[in-house]
């Protein structure tokens, strides 16, 4: 038998504890990227079999199990890959490693179990409260419960891997940290910072009111905590994919990584930057004043510099890369780069994808410009290009190197693993391109029902007709690109052992480590500058709501969508608006 | 062939979005594109692309031994 060195054969212990979290990620993924089709095919009339007022558990299911539990459960899965193989030890004790797992495994057991609630009689509970879980909505109580958990168990994965870190800097003193796991631990540090929000907003608001311990929330208050983390998630899923983009693309792409400090300076910059900009996502929200929303929107301007310093730093280690293998000319290299591998395509295109995001995203974050699209469909076809498909799309071509990795078996099917990912990026262009431009005129997101009487859109180029049948046609290739993937992997881990899995490593530099200043790895300093500019950015604000508000709010019940309406509340809000 | 069948794909897919934004475009210099008209355009520049891509580097000896 040839000599193998992959993952698995290196770290045995740690690759079924990567594996057990990619196939929970998996199945939220089959579940929820399904769920994505009923609404897509919903919404846009060309295929009912749910009610309406359902929309809502569908949507959050959606929502919960693809932004949460599908990218979260692969991201601890690559950090723990990351930290151990660079700094080429194992985890310090498994027993704790598969804790903070089970304990992840649980909270999304409960969080599925009381959203599923909504659609199945037999379960009296209900969460539709979409992904954001906004108050007047009000969950059960198993569905914050759930959450604490899962993000608990994240925080302990975390902790799992500074143990891993502090044990291995008391063996190498000298040594500078390893980039795969200064951009893992960069990257929990913000994740501490910025869950301390939503861990303020659940244990101390939500989950009291849900249970009847205190009457009432303060709507706005909630709001803000839960975007002090919402904007800086965003962060916790992109980072997994950067990270892939500096240290596995230009391995792939046949060369080096263009440079080790300017990848440290981005991390840290997005240590400092993820978390206080959240007050972002609400522009339109009353009862913040203007200047506050003008800070959050700086500090989000600030943040187009790291993700434009990686756009360089990617590009140019992959034109080396390119050379190396005989590239030649001003764009001719790129000829060279092996588009045959669908973990190199998956992951460049998913980056092409994300610098569309990124305009999108300089609209969203522009105070004036962002009254155009707030609330419409456009902000869904945003994210469906950041976290749909530069973050999805990166996991997935990931998955097709990491699986073979942990498992010690050949990808089944590499041919089919490139038409995956193409099939992905064609489906995502029809169904973002439709709902930007849809939101340009004002089609709402957030609704099964985005149609009104008496009044008719007016589409800058065709009609709501085609809009809609992109919306249809991108999501049914979408759909099936993900039973692709799913196929593919199924098949890949019942396969049997090959000899032939690459080795186990990641990208060396061209300028490495020792050309960083060494306070590049001063995480202490970064985290103590990230927290004055969250207290900076945050004391005012919430101050402010707390005090014109209150703390627990003036008089707010809950609201649940799908446990009985009651028409006397429907005439009502009919007549506020219909005098 | 003067790229890879796998570069091929892969830029067939890129072109899908110059594609659909394309018809965006034109409609702000007041020319409507009907879907179908969209589609044949899509049509015809994936033919020129496999007619490119297919061409051989040197002109005029396609199907020649030495034409890579």
């Amino acid at each position: 038998m040839a000599m193998r060195n992959a993952y698995v054969d290196q770290f045995p212990s740690e690759a079924r504890l990567i594996s057990a979290a990619f196939w929970s990620s998996f199945l939220a993924l089959a579940i929820g990227g399904s769920l994505g089709l009923v609404q897509a095919l919903h919404r846009t009339d060309y295929l009912r079999f749910i009610d309406s007022v359902d929309y809502y558990t569908v949507l959050t299911a959606h929502g919960v199990l693809l932004a949460i539990t599908f990218t979260i459960f692969f991201l601890v899965g690559i950090f723990t890959w990351a930290v151990t193989t660079s700094l080429d030890r194992g985890l310090e004790d498994l027993r704790f490693s598969w804790a903070w797992y089970a304990m992840m495994v649980v909270g999304t057991v409960l969080v599925g179990v009381s959203i599923l609630g909504g659609v199945v009689d037999s379960i009296d509970m209900q969460a539709d409260v979409l992904f954001t879980f906004y108050a007047p909505l009000q969950a059960h109580p198993a569905f914050y419960v759930g959450l604490v958990l899962f993000v608990v168990g994240t925080w302990l994965a975390g902790a799992d891997w500074f143990r891993t870190w502090w044990a291995w800097r008391g063996e190498n003193p000298d040594e500078r940290i390893p980039l795969p796991t200064f951009m893992t631990l960069t990257t929990t540090l913000f994740w501490y910072l910025c869950t301390l929000g939503v861990a303020l907003s659940i244990l101390v608001l939500l989950l009291p009111w849900s249970m009847g311990i205190v009457d009432s929330v303060n709507p706005l208050l909630s709001r803000t905590l839960f975007w002090y983390f919402g904007h800086a998630v965003v962060y916790f899923w992109l980072m997994p994919a950067y990270m892939m983009w500096y240290i596995m693309l230009p391995k792939l792409s046949g060369g080096k990584l263009f440079s080790d400090p300017l990848a440290r300076v981005v991390f840290v910059l997005f240590l400092l930057l993820s978390t206080p900009t959240g007050i972002h996502h609400q522009y339109l929200d009353p009862g913040i004043a203007e200047g506050y929303k003008f800070i959050a929107m700086t500090n989000t301007m600030f943040l187009l510099l790291p993700s434009l310093l990686t756009a360089f730093t990617v590009v140019a280690s992959m034109e080396h890369g390119a050379r190396q293998r005989g590239g030649t000319g001003y764009l001719g290299w790129l000829k060279a780069l092996p588009w045959r591998d669908p973990v190199f395509t998956g992951m460049a295109l998913a980056g092409l994808m994300f610098a569309a995001a990124g305009f999108s995203g300089m609209i969203n974050a522009g105070m004036n410009i962002n009254y155009l699209v707030h609330n419409t469909w456009w902000i869904v076809g945003h994210f469906h290009l950041t976290v749909g498909t530069a973050v999805a799309l990166t996991f997935m071509a990931a998955a097709y190197w990491f699986v073979p990795q942990v498992t010690g078996k050949q990808l089944w099917n590499r041919s089919l693993a490139l038409g995956q990912v193409l099939l992905w990026f064609v489906g995502m262009t029809f169904m973002s391109n439709a709902m930007h431009r849809s939101g340009l005129f004002g089609m709402p997101r957030r609704t099964a029902e985005p149609q009104y009487q008496g009044f008719n859109f007016e589409p800058a180029a065709g009609t709501v007709g085609e809009i809609n049948a992109q919306v249809a046609l991108g999501a049914a290739l979408l759909t099936i690109a993900l039973a692709l993937f799913l196929l593919n992997m199924v098949m890949t881990t019942i396969g049997g052992e090959s000899d032939a899995i690459p080795d186990n490593t990641y990208a060396g530099t061209l300028s490495g480590p020792e050309d960083a200043p060494v306070v590049l790895d001063n995480l202490k300093l970064w985290t103590a500058i990230a927290t004055v500019l969250v207290v900076f950015a945050y004391t005012l604000p919430l101050a402010s709501i707390i005090d014109a508000g209150g703390l627990f709010g003036p008089g707010i019940e809950g609201f649940q969508l799908t446990i009985g309406i009651d028409p006397a509340i429907v005439l009502e809000s009919v007549r506020e608006v219909m005098p | 062939m003067r790229i890879s069948p796998g570069a091929l794909l892969v830029v067939i897919a890129v072109l899908v979005p110059f594609v659909v934004e394309f018809r965006t475009a034109l409609s702000w210099f007041g020319v409507e594109l009907s879907v179908l008209e969209s589609v044949a355009l899509a049509g015809v520049l994936v033919l020129g692309l496999l007619v490119w891509a297919m061409w051989p580097q040197n002109g005029g000896e396609m199907g020649s031994a030495d034409s890579n």
